[in-house]
């Protein structure tokens, strides 16, 4: 399913300007649609994280991007991990 | 729910930035996006988050305090956390570089390991790329016959459509490998292309057939006769019948939309009967010495 950007930021409860900031940081990297980036739900639900890490959680602009650098990692690795244990079929 | 004071574990004079540093220190702790793999983390952060919302609301913790509300209600709904969604192929992708790199060490020990990496970076390296959606309005007779078109594209290029004849309103045309390209060395996505149609002049479409209102003069309907008629591959002769009259249809077999499974609808003429627009002597002449037969009547079937 595809969010244009239009409704993202309204979703997301953004504004252009902090969107592009997070694009350019590689905090969060669209497809490029058309004309503009289009976003999927992964992307709203990790939109969602970055406003929490920056408000709730006070972590400041570095910070974010070392984290999600690691949820990165966790999620890859929790990946391999449950592949190890149960193999995926031939894709 | 818990007292949201003891919820935070702070006390009841506690100051804002007590308040907002003990949340800070739970949600660091507690966030489910930094929990991933546990399901109770995320019961534990609404309570802490729904305490916070309540006691950093200068308001709401005073009407707490005086008892007014209570703190039913104050868990923090939260739509969604990206945790439920890192291994969607959306999420995936932020996983490119970390599933390639990220497990050398082990992998170099671990031969099954090794070649699930492998293969989960071989897909996201193969990931096709997003699809492209565009409209395209055709002429009604490019719509019947085909036709290839170009649209041109934002970023200057164009895109060659081709048309099959037959294509209906609304149709959506998939053009492989015309999308967005890949991110890694995966082919690039599909080119979308909905179809609208503009009306014609006089040819309409209904299902396979082509509908076609044809005037006529009265000289063709009583008389009969070889008449011009357009369809959407040109004009044809075709016979009027004696005696036509308005709403008489002629059929012209094949004449029609191409049917998917081969063959073509038909076009369907219907007559009508032209009175000359400009004043004719002639006509008025020949009509004012014309007695119909007694038993003519038009508008028989109106009288009660």
């Amino acid at each position: 399913m595809i969010i244009t950007k239009s409704e993202f930021l309204l979703r997301a409860h953004l504004d252009q300007q902090t969107l592009e900031v997070w694009i350019q940081e590689e905090w969060l990297s669209p497809d490029q649609g058309d004309a503009e980036p289009v976003f999927s739900e992964a992307d709203l639900a990790r939109a969602g994280l970055i406003r929490d890490l920056q408000g709730d959680l006070g972590v400041n602009r570095e910070g974010v991007g070392v984290i999600l650098n690691l949820v990165d990692q966790i999620h890859s690795l929790r990946w391999a991990l449950a592949n190890r244990i149960a193999p995926p079929q031939d894709e | 729910m818990k007292d949201p004071y003891e919820t935070l574990g702070v006390a009841k004079t506690a100051t804002a930035d007590e308040i907002r540093s003990a949340y800070r220190k739970l949600a660091k702790k507690l966030h489910p996006d930094l929990n991933p793999g546990d399901k109770s983390a995320e019961e534990k952060f609404k309570q802490v988050a729904g305490a916070y919302d309540l006691l950093s609301d200068e308001e709401k913790r005073r009407r707490f305090d005086a008892g007014e509300i209570d703190a039913s209600g104050a868990e923090r709904q939260h739509e969604r956390y990206y945790r439920d969604y890192a291994q969607d192929p959306g999420g995936r992708r932020y996983q490119y570089q970390s599933a390639g790199s990220g497990f050398d060490d082990f992998a170099s020990q671990d031969d099954f390991l090794a070649e699930l990496l492998r293969r989960r970076q071989e897909q996201a390296r193969r990931a096709p790329g997003a699809d492209r959606s565009y409209e395209l309005e055709i002429d009604f007779l490019d719509a019947v016959n085909g036709a290839t078109k170009r649209i041109m594209l934002p970023d200057g290029g164009s895109l060659d459509v081709t048309i099959p004849a037959g294509i209906e309103e609304g149709q959506i045309l998939r053009l492989r490998g015309k999308g967005a390209p890949s991110r890694g060395e995966g082919p690039a996505g599909d080119a979308l292309v909905a179809i609208t149609i503009r009306p014609h002049r006089f040819f309409k479409r209904e299902g396979d057939d082509i509908l076609l209102e044809l005037p006529v003069t009265i000289q063709e309907a009583v008389l009969g006769g070889k008449v011009k008629v357009p369809t959407t591959t040109g004009a044809v002769m075709a016979t009027v019948p004696k005696g036509s009259n308005t709403g008489t249809t002629l059929r012209l077999k094949g004449k029609g939309v191409a049917k998917k499974g081969g063959g073509a609808g038909d076009e369907l003429v219907r007559l009508k009967v032209m009175v000359p627009a400009e004043p004719d002597a002639a006509l008025e002449n020949f009509l004012s010495g014309w007695t119909p037969g007694s038993n003519y009547d038009p508008r028989r079937d109106m009288q009660s």
